[in-house]
């Protein structure tokens, strides 16, 4: 072998060496790399572990926690898991029996349940899904799901769902759909006049009544000013100051004479509010029209009739005044003959002519105190009572010095007598006849009259006792008619007690009385205080 | 005591006669003319050198009445002096009031009986002619 090849052979040799080396460097590195790789593999598989057991137990706790009913069924409806939430609501617990969902839907609705199962599968979730069902206890609820599919490697294994109890909140919406309707329903039926406007007054809205009543169609009014209109008084801004006052929040009420679209004059009583909106700001009122042109024109009838009724009164009066004076003129006429012919035949008449004449006198005193209880009478009208504070007692006191009482009936006054409202002429008509009535019809030897009275919650009721001849109760009624005196007598007219009841009716009053013929009697009368 | 020239206005001839037999009964010398009317009377007083001293005037009366009379009478210058006494019936306050608003120099009520009458007008004529009147 020469030189040459053993140097051939050398260098072979080293380089073969020198490449061993470096192969096996490269492996070693190789093998480091591949080292470090395995331990990265297996930190990221430690961290996936506890990630998933993270997760899964954070799944566990919103499970658990969930304020909704959480569902896990079966493709067939049984139930796999359910929370707490969930068992609470059906009331059955998957841990202790079999359940199956499709079996608590309630009858009527369960036709409805195998289309939206398939649904389900078919989707894979399906939302909003409403339906009855019937818990443990009976009890029938409306839930609304949101469920989805469980897929096992591609395959459809189970399905979970969320499930809410939403009956009431069904039953508050069903609620407020059925209270809208109901107030809805009114606004539109009743005969009452709805617009609403805004700020400016131009009208948003009218309801039907108020088409009726105004004769307008609610497009004819819209943006319209109801004072430009409808107002029958051009220069009368009671609809700008009224409106003016909603505007400040305030409600309010009143009468507006207006015009309708025939041109019609009615009358309507307007009752406005403020509208506000979400924010409590005033976004325009609600005005409710009642129109009230009957009950108007009733009231301008009644003041019409109540000025005639006042009128014929006067006349009434008047005439009475008339009649009265045109009867009593010949009275007066035939007294002054009756003294002429006494007169001028002084010493011609015998004793019966000269009696006659006198009964003639008598009579016509009768006649003309006849006449004058009449004009009393019938000047007894309700509306021309003047009431001030009348003190009875100074009433009597005066009465008793002017009256005609004889020395043998003693009048005593047993109380003191209270101040009254009234009419004191009046008054006085009524105590005086009482009086004069006791004293006239008094038998006894020893007359007695006791005035008295008592106080009562709302009114005085006076009594008028006497132990005159008393009166047979068949009369009782009767005396108080006019013209019913029971004793024909020269100072009896038969109007006295009629005029005191009809005086005593005037003050709101009663009056009454207890008797024995023979004994007494008790005039009883009220009068307000 | 004057003697009076009193003017009657009085439709009903009996309450005439009554005044002129009272005053003769009484013995009293006034002059009495009547009239039985209000326009009768309101003739009587053109003749202004004539004029009566006082005036009886009765309230109610055809044509026209005694308030009408009296509101002709306060109008003219020169009969407003002449005191007018209402001698009436008629007690209605409505009469009574509007009387003494026109201007009265009384208002004396006729009672029923004759012998009150003639009291009553004893001492109005009295009363009156007692009085200074104008003349002129």
């Amino acid at each position: 072998m020469s030189q040459e090849e053993v140097d051939i052979l050398k260098r072979t040799l080293a380089r073969e060496r020198a490449s061993r080396k470096a192969a096996e460097e490269i492996l070693e590195a190789k093998s480091a790399e591949l080292y470090e790789v395995n331990q990265k593999l297996e930190a990221s598989h430690k961290e996936l572990t506890t990630l998933y057991s993270k997760t899964n137990s954070q799944l566990q706790g919103v499970f658990e926690n969930i304020a909704d009913a959480y569902v896990i069924i079966d493709l067939w409806g049984n139930v796999l898991k359910m929370n707490q939430a969930a068992i609470d609501l059906l009331g059955f617990n998957y841990k202790t029996e079999d359940i199956n969902l499709m079996d608590l839907v309630v009858k009527e609705e369960i036709h409805l349940v195998a289309p939206s199962f398939k649904g389900l599968l078919e989707k894979g979730t399906i939302t909003d899904y409403k339906v009855h069902v019937l818990t443990k206890n009976n009890e029938k609820k409306l839930v609304h799901i949101n469920a989805s599919t469980i897929y096992e490697d591609g395959r459809a294994v189970a399905a979970q769902g969320i499930v809410r109890d939403i009956t009431l909140e069904n039953k508050y919406q069903q609620a407020l759909v059925a209270e809208k309707q109901k107030y809805g329903n009114i606004i539109a039926n009743m005969n009452l006049g709805l617009v609403e406007v805004n700020n400016d007054d131009e009208i948003l809205m009218v309801n039907q009544s108020f088409e009726e009543m105004s004769g307008y169609l609610e497009e004819e009014l819209l943006g319209k000013k109801g004072g430009d209109v409808f107002q029958a008084d051009s220069n009368n801004d009671r609809i700008k100051i009224e409106n003016e006052k909603r505007l400040r929040g305030e409600s309010n009420s009143y009468e507006l004479r207006v015009k309708n679209k025939k041109g019609e004059i009615r009358y309507w009583l307007i009752s406005g509010a403020p509208n506000y909106d979400l924010k409590g700001n005033i976004t325009g009122s609600i005005g409710i029209h009642l129109d009230i042109t009957e009950l108007k024109n009733l009231e301008f009838q009644k003041e019409k009739l109540l000025q005639k009724l006042e009128k014929s009164n006067e006349e009434l009066q008047e005439y009475a005044h008339i009649v009265s004076h045109d009867l009593k003129s010949p009275l007066r006429s035939i007294d002054a003959l009756i003294s002429w012919l006494k007169e001028d035949n002084k010493d011609k008449l015998d004793d019966v002519s000269l009696q006659n004449f006198s009964l003639i006198e008598t009579t016509l005193e009768k006649m003309e105190q006849l006449i004058s209880d009449i004009l009393n009478y019938s000047s007894v009208a309700s509306d021309n009572t003047d009431l001030e504070p009348v003190n009875t007692q100074a009433l009597i006191d005066d009465l008793l010095k002017i009256l005609y009482v004889p020395d043998h009936i003693n009048v005593k006054v047993l109380n003191t007598l209270p101040t009254v409202c009234g009419d004191k002429t009046k008054l006085q008509q009524v105590f005086q006849n009482l009086i004069s009535n006791a004293v006239k019809f008094n038998d006894k030897e020893n007359g007695l009259i006791e005035i008295d009275v008592e106080e009562n919650d709302n009114f005085y009721q006076f009594s008028f006792k006497d132990n005159g001849i008393g009166i047979d109760p068949q009369f009782h009624d009767k005396i108080f008619k006019i013209f019913h005196s029971l004793n024909k007598s020269k100072d009896s007219t038969g109007i006295g007690l009629s005029l005191v009841k009809k005086i005593v009716n005037l003050h709101d009053g009663k009056i009454w009385l207890e008797s024995e013929p023979g004994k007494g009697t008790t005039f009883y009368f009220t009068l307000k205080k | 005591m004057r003697t009076l020239n009193v003017l009657l206005i009085e439709d009903d001839m009996i309450e005439v006669m009554k005044l002129s037999r009272a005053t003769s009964s009484l013995n009293l010398n006034h002059k009495i003319i009547e009239a039985n009317n209000g326009e009768e009377a309101l003739k009587l007083l053109e003749e202004k050198d004539k004029l009566p001293d006082i005036i009886l005037l009765d309230l109610n009366m055809p044509k026209i009445n005694g308030i009408e009379f009296l509101k002709i009478l306060k109008a003219d210058d020169r009969l407003k002096y002449i005191p007018t006494i209402i001698l009436t019936t008629s007690n209605n306050q409505r009469d009574l009031l509007e009387c003494y608003k026109i201007g009265i120099a009384g208002y004396v009520l006729k009672p029923l009986k004759y012998e009150d009458y003639v009291s009553k007008i004893e001492k109005l004529l009295g009363y009156w002619s007692i009085n200074e009147l104008i003349t002129t």
